[in-house]
């Protein structure tokens, strides 16, 4: 058994939260991941790829639930094979499928897994009710768990893993199952623990727009291999698009930007269904342009973001490579 | 005055406020915290602490069966010791005749205690959350064998302790009779740890066969009445034949009485303990065997797996 000291917590700020070397994973003759090398930096990074492409597999992997095959892992500056028990002290999981004790108050089960994780009782609960109010269930947390909606549930799930303030969290397909709303709520949140909370994010999903919406740096895989492992800045310096959503009258604030040369176009928005505008910026003036359009019409903007094509075209790019290559082959 | 001091505001139903995040930098206590926390929170779920009603009816039921026997042997001692003619109630006031008044209450405890603890956390695919965290898969069978032992000791070593007190405190010289008798409880003390593992253990060991707690419930106790049906039956079938009587290590019952009346010399006309026949070391032995491969069995159940 461990040691029965308190245990100052060992912050390290490794250069890669992960490093994998030849990872790989086989189910019998089925390989899930093949010979996988990775060198990833602190960030939020967005795991991409269709389903069954070895995502859930090399979460899962990296955690210590199931074995890989061959291969070494480091994961928090710590080797998964002789280091398990603290690469998981300091990580978070949030598992894709249901994974909650529906009999149980959701303050006392995040409590619980904050303990799990080594937190004495006190601070646990203490974590457990700051955790559940920053996931937006402070007034929920003494409600038992099976009387919470999908997207409740999906909070909890979330918020058992930052409990412990780790510092890398696994989210394995976080958005799956949700409404549009829900979904839109669980990308803010995401986005908001690495850029406020500081924790380093693997964002794991088969949907191009939520990586591109909270990610920086992606890993692309298909077939259990790595297409792509690449920081996603570089493309946003080249975006060209800019998403804005205004109240009022969408169609009459395009109108007012194409009044000052701006090329925009109005569509809808997946999510929501809300009318949104995709401006072409060519230069940073344009931001300037939105704000001063906004002031004219007195609108409120309601949403500003950059939208990247680059990973679309990146994944298709890859996907298509590899396919390419195996039609040669 | 407005009538509702509440302000209005505009939000919406569970809109994310940012109250800023503070980054925890307190003690961490490793894995003992997180085992400790997990017996607790398995006791504290098979006792249906923290639940609905409903989970808390069957070992409330329970505790009040076991506690009947032990208030009639209390009574039973406090009016006819002092009346002189104890002798009459025979083995019924003994530690081995409680043991064997809370055999089956022992068994349907660990019916309802065992699934809950194993199973459920199966069905509801809470296992993956568990071993992401900071335990390993021997820390989790050890949690939970330690939280259903002391849950099963609550029906034995507690009350056998309750009787040995209640056994002194009626003698004349309660105090020197709590000095002479101190062996005894120590006898009571092991006697209730090692029939709280076997059980214990068994009932750990056959749950983790099944997602489902009712199944796992069934199983557990037709399972326990039929092989100690089977057992009896092959030992009186097969009598003239030395070797029939191991069959009598599937009924649990027997083999902790076996132990029981090496250590009190108190069972009294019981066919299958005499035809067991078996030394107290080899009974110890027994006791801890059986828990240790339904360990082993249960420990190959939690094995990390492709399906994990």
């Amino acid at each position: 058994m461990g040691d029965a000291t308190i245990i100052t917590p060992d912050r390290r700020t490794p250069d890669a939260v992960i490093e994998t070397r030849n990872f790989t994973k086989k189910y019998g003759k089925f390989l899930a991941l093949d010979a996988v090398n990775l060198t990833i930096p602190p960030a939020s990074i967005g795991l991409l790829g269709a389903n069954g492409a070895g995502k859930s597999t090399l979460i899962r992997s990296l955690l210590g639930i199931i074995k890989p095959t061959s291969g070494d892992a480091n994961v928090v500056g710590y080797d998964t094979k002789t280091h398990g028990i603290k690469v998981r002290e300091h990580v978070g999981y949030m598992p894709e499928a249901d994974a909650l004790p529906m009999g149980t108050t959701a303050a006392d089960f995040v409590g619980h897994m904050a303990e799990m994780s080594g937190l004495p009782p006190r601070q646990a609960r203490q974590r457990a009710a700051d955790v559940l109010q920053q996931v937006g269930l402070g007034e929920e947390r003494y409600r038992l768990i099976k009387g919470f909606s999908t997207g409740m549930r999906q909070r909890v799930k979330l918020a058992q893993a930052i409990v412990h303030d780790p510092q890398l969290v696994f989210l394995d397909e976080p958005t799956a199952g949700m409404d549009p709303q829900g979904r839109e709520d669980m990308l803010e949140l995401v986005e908001r623990i690495y850029r406020r909370m500081g924790i380093s994010v693997v964002f794991s999903s088969h949907i191009l727009e939520d990586i591109e919406l909270v990610c920086d740096y992606v890993i692309i895989l298909d077939q259990g291999r790595v297409l792509a492992s690449q920081s996603l800045k570089h493309s946003e310096e080249n975006l060209g698009e800019v998403v804005v959503q205004v109240d009022g009258d969408a169609n009459a604030f395009a109108q007012g930007l194409r009044a000052h040369q701006a090329t925009v176009r109005v569509e809808e928005d997946a999510a929501t269904g809300h009318p949104i505008l995709v401006v072409d910026v060519h230069d940073e003036h344009m931001y300037d342009v939105i704000r001063n359009v906004a002031v004219e019409q007195q609108s409120v903007i309601r949403k500003l973001r950059s939208r990247s094509r680059s990973l679309e075209d990146l994944y298709l790019g890859s996907v298509n490579a590899i396919a390419e290559v195996e039609n040669v082959g | 005055m407005s009538a509702n001091p509440v302000p209005e505001t505009d939000a919406r139903y569970g809109e994310i406020f940012d109250r800023g995040y503070a980054r925890y930098d307190g003690p961490r206590r490793g894995r003992r915290g997180a085992i400790t926390s997990l017996i607790g929170f398995s006791m504290k779920r098979a006792m249906g602490i923290r639940k609905s009603w409903t989970a808390k009816v069957m070992p409330f039921i329970l505790y009040v069966a076991a506690t009947i026997p032990l208030i009639v042997m209390i009574g039973v001692l406090a009016v006819f010791r002092t009346m002189g003619n104890l002798d009459e109630f025979g083995n019924f006031v003994s530690y081995s005749g409680y043991f064997m008044a809370i055999s089956t209450m022992l068994g349907l405890f660990v019916a309802i205690c065992a699934p809950e603890m194993i199973c459920v956390d199966r069905h509801e695919r809470t296992l993956p959350l568990y071993f992401s965290r900071a335990i390993s898969r021997n820390d989790y069978v050890f949690a939970k064998i330690v939280a259903m032992v002391l849950l099963a000791m609550t029906m034995t070593a507690l009350p056998g302790s309750i009787l040995w007190l209640g056994q002194q405190l009626t003698q004349d010289q309660a105090r020197q009779a709590m000095v002479d008798n101190s062996g005894d409880l120590l006898k009571v003390l092991i006697l209730g740890v090692l029939t709280s593992l076997l059980y214990g253990t068994v009932g750990l060991m056959i749950s983790s066969f099944t997602n489902r707690k009712g199944v796992a419930i069934a199983i557990i106790l037709i399972g326990f009445l039929v092989v100690t049906g089977i057992s009896q039956g092959l030992a009186v079938a097969l009598e003239d034949y030395e070797w029939g009587k191991w069959f009598l290590l599937g009924d649990l019952n027997t083999i902790t009485l076996s132990l029981s009346n090496h250590f009190f010399h108190d069972v009294v006309g019981n066919e299958f303990v005499e035809r067991l026949a078996i030394s107290q070391w080899q009974a110890i032995g027994i006791m801890i065997g059986i828990p240790l491969i339904a360990t082993l069995i249960l420990r190959w159940r939690y094995a990390t797996r492709d399906d994990a």
